[in-house]
């Protein structure tokens, strides 16, 4: 069993600010040189309802929260009510006695921060002050962590963190000193992640209409984008948003869409008009529970299937998800050069729990690549040259030559026609790009095995992480594999794998990855373990889940 | 680019259609705005669906032919690209005013500097007629052949009410006159719009009305409601000219001054600070 982790989560409602306690619990176990992983659980509204933040923390890798905690800080009912399962046997329940009644620690939080103005707002400062007093940390230091995250009316939040660490004080018991870990790392989201890996390959505009999980991609470059040169536009809809990027490519200008479900519904027309025009524009998913409006602030993996063939028509697609925060970084990065080499659209396919969870990760920006396309060198110019890989060199205006981008079947310069012969020399083109394409991608990384032994377990996205962390939990010694390309699928890194016992962890109802694997592989499947109440997996409950499974089916 | 900015395609469109008043226009415009210093190579065009769009294919200058209802979009995106470049969107009066509306009314809420020149000839003419967003009460087709049930559309009326800086409309019959409408429309730094009065020798044949009742005004109109009223006079009396010009700030100047995405790129070796810098 995994030694050493630390689990923080605060609940209350939604503007108390419990995500923001999450983030500064984040950040002082990331000052303790220990690596974090934060999970924000949150409803669609604004103020009010219920929201939690957990905290996890170890000195050794750390791939997801846990819904045991050392420590549970509850603001209201409601999150007693919801919390009071989640304490760890000898962990601490600390709630909020002027708006909850239960068993543990009570503090009348709410009365002590009513002394103050904006007092709903100060509430998550007690979480912060409640976890300081629970790991051993003493006022001077809580006061320059206050001063440091809470830039708004210090000198209260000071004061109403001290009357709550005194409270705390006395009636906490068996305090946790935190062990240092050796290497400081950057606490990043994989919102964040998304938007520095397109940063470092060269992206020049992001469009965006806001909808959850995507829309911290959007904030991220409205927020640090001028810096980095980089335009955010937030056009009418889903569909401006995706033509305009097919126009922005024109130029040669490296652009990127961001949206969830609903929203790329709305940006298929666009997707098969950049497969047919070839243009290369990035599309990143942020999958949430459907169908249709769904659950907007939950996760799920239910467009697995969905974004393998979007648009109308035969062309290549690329479809390519990270299994974890770091890799989104790199993946976001990669599939910007690859839509760049190949000239057809890209998604890059994640959840709200990796977009809106956020872990330990280094990255090192100097891996990535500039996105650079093949360019006309010279003569003629012919936007769709028939080439024997099926790439045209790209020219982009203002040009003396003609360059003409078409969402009609077109001659090789760009001139609509209904011609047969043209007509299937054009499909051959666009084929010798796909075939291109996979070969490509047969000398890249786009398989990732962890661990050693049988069975085996096959995931994807941010499920690997949930994975992971279950079998360093529970001791399970078992191989997993997670496709990182699931189009084109790299079924030449799974040839050797036919003949074994394998299981299947994902997060949707139908078993989606389990398809692909029998499709496209010939993989047959022993047993799924799905899960599809919004809500990612917790490793406990999915460590037990596997070794169960096992037993019985393998 | 040929000089005489013609291509290879074979020209489609039936003998006498009021398309050809629009391309024969539009060459004039392209040789007029190089008198007045706009290089051909920096003017890009886009064009939807329909009869119009194959108008990107007679004209040889670089552009993207894209789909129905979002030539407006496209021409954005390129625009936001490379501010540089002049950008003008052609479009049929489906696309601009029945699936890409919501562009029209958006492109001209924030000012995009584009110019969209619609071929409006009142019917869905490639796909047989049937009725379209500026169709007349009663215009009969094979969707609805007991004739339309709907009111037409006052489409310059609802742009000039979102904010459209540059209101014009012509008439493919008269040529010269168009074509110096579509030049200022192109020069105006903001939103524009030429809605041109296509007949449809098919489906539509409006030559005869047009020929009597188009009127063109020797001026804007003085300030924004005389344009609205001036707009809606289709009737008896139609109108023709730019009937409002008015400058207000542009959107892409707005978001990034005289910046230039594609020209101005932060390098990577700054990029890869920064995002070093930020983890």
């Amino acid at each position: 069993m995994k030694k050493d982790v630390f689990t923080y989560i605060i609940g209350g409602k939604a503007g108390q600010g419990t995500k923001k306690a999450g983030i500064v619990a984040a950040n002082f176990f990331t000052d303790l040189k220990r690596e974090v992983f934060q999970m924000n659980h949150y409803p669609s509204l604004i103020r009010g309802g219920h929201n939690f933040s957990v905290v996890s923390t170890s000195t050794s890798k750390i791939f997801s929260h846990y819904m045991k905690a050392d420590l549970v800080v509850v603001l209201d009912q409601r999150s007693y009510n919801l919390h009071k399962n989640h304490v760890a046997k000898n962990g601490i329940m600390v709630f909020n006695s002027d708006k909850a009644k239960g068993k543990g620690i009570s503090i009348p939080i709410s009365s002590e921060a009513k002394k103050y103005k904006n007092s709903d707002l100060i509430e998550g400062v007690a979480g912060i002050a409640v976890l300081a007093v629970m790991v051993g940390v003493f006022k001077k230091k809580l006061d320059e962590i206050i001063k440091k995250e809470y830039g708004r009316n210090v000198k209260d939040n000071i004061k109403f963190a001290h009357t709550i660490y005194d409270a705390a004080n006395e009636k906490i018991v068996n305090k946790i000193i935190l062990k240092k870990g050796d290497k400081k790392f950057a606490n990043l989201s994989g919102s964040e992640a998304i938007g520095l890996g397109a940063a470092a390959t060269g992206l020049d505009l992001y469009f965006g209409y806001p909808m959850t999980p995507s829309t911290p991609v959007l904030h991220f470059f409205a927020g640090n984008g001028k810096k980095l040169g980089i335009v955010v536009v937030q056009p009418e809809n889903e569909i401006a948003v995706a033509n305009m990027a097919i126009g922005a490519s024109f130029t040669g200008a490296r652009s990127m869409v961001g949206t969830s479900g609903g929203g790329f519904c709305l940006m298929q027309e666009a997707f098969s008009l950049a497969g047919m025009v070839e243009a290369p524009v990035l599309f990143y998913i942020g999958q949430r529970p459907g169908p249709s409006t769904g659950v907007p602030t939950y996760t799920e993996q239910g467009e697995l299937l969905f974004s393998l063939n979007p648009g109308q028509g035969e062309f290549p697609r690329i479809v390519a998800s990270p299994g974890s925060i770091e890799e989104a970084f790199y993946l976001t990065a990669e599939l910007l050069n690859l839509v760049w080499r190949f000239q057809t659209p890209a998604i890059l396919l994640s959840e709200k729990h990796l977009g809106e969870s956020s872990m330990s990760a280094t990255i090192n920006p100097s891996k990535t690549k500039w996105a650079v396309p093949v360019m006309h060198k010279g003569g003629q110019y012919k936007r769709y040259l028939d080439t024997k890989d099926g790439v045209s060199p790209l020219l982009f205006p203002p040009s003396k030559m003609l360059i003409k981008w078409n969402s009609y079947e077109h001659d090789e310069l760009g001139l609509t026609t209904e011609e047969p012969e043209l007509i299937a020399k054009m499909h051959d083109k666009r084929l010798r790009k796909q075939e291109s394409l996979v070969n490509y991608l047969k000398k890249m990384h786009t398989i990732n095995r962890f661990g050693k032994g049988e069975p085996w377990i096959f995931t994807f996205g941010s499920t690997t992480m949930s994975v992971l962390e279950a079998l360093d939990y529970g001791d399970i010694n078992m191989t997993v594999v997670q496709p990182i390309y699931l189009k084109p699928f790299p079924i030449w890194e799974l040839e050797g794998y036919k003949e074994n016992n394998a299981i299947v962890v994902e997060q949707n109802s139908t078993g989606q990855l389990t398809s692909l694997l029998r499709e496209k592989a010939g993989i047959e499947i022993k047993a799924s373990i799905l899960k599809y109440d919004g809500c990612p997996f917790d490793p406990i409950d999915l460590a037990s889940r596997i070794k169960e499974v096992v037993k019985v089916e393998c | 680019m040929s000089a005489d900015l013609s291509t290879d395609a074979e020209i489609t469109w039936c003998p006498g259609c009021g398309n050809f008043g629009i391309l024969n226009a539009f060459k004039k415009v392209v040789k007029k705005l190089e008198d007045k210093g706009v290089d051909r190579d920096k003017l890009v065009i886009s064009g939807g669906i329909g009869c119009h769009g194959k108008i990107i294919d007679y004209v040889g200058l670089s552009g993207l032919y894209s789909i129905h209802g979002r030539s407006m979009a496209t021409v954005q995106g390129i625009k936001l690209g490379n501010p540089n470049l002049k950008v003008l969107a052609f479009a049929g009066d489906g696309d601009a005013f029945g699936e890409g509306i919501a562009h029209m009314i958006f492109a001209a809420k924030r000012n995009a500097d584009i110019t969209v020149v619609v071929h409006d000839n009142g019917t869905y003419a490639l796909t047989t007629g049937q009725f379209s967003p500026t169709s007349n009460k009663g215009f009969k087709g094979p969707s609805l052949p007991q004739g339309n049930i709907e009111e037409p559309l006052n489409p310059l009326g609802l742009l000039l009410e979102a904010g459209a800086s540059f209101v014009a409309r012509g008439y493919s019959g008269k040529i010269d006159h168009l074509s110096d409408i579509i030049v200022q429309a192109v020069l105006h730094e903001g939103f524009s719009v030429v809605d041109v009065l296509q007949p449809c020798v098919v489906f539509n044949n409006t030559y005869k009305l047009y020929n009597e009742i188009t009127e063109i005004i020797s001026k804007p109109a003085e300030n924004f409601e005389e344009a609205v009223m001036l707009v809606k006079e289709f009737r008896d009396r139609m109108p023709i000219g730019v009937f409002y010009k008015v400058n207000k700030p542009v959107f892409h100047r707005e978001f990034y001054g005289d910046w230039n995405p594609v020209v101005d790129k932060v390098s990577r070796n700054e990029r890869l600070k920064l995002i070093e810098d930020f983890v």
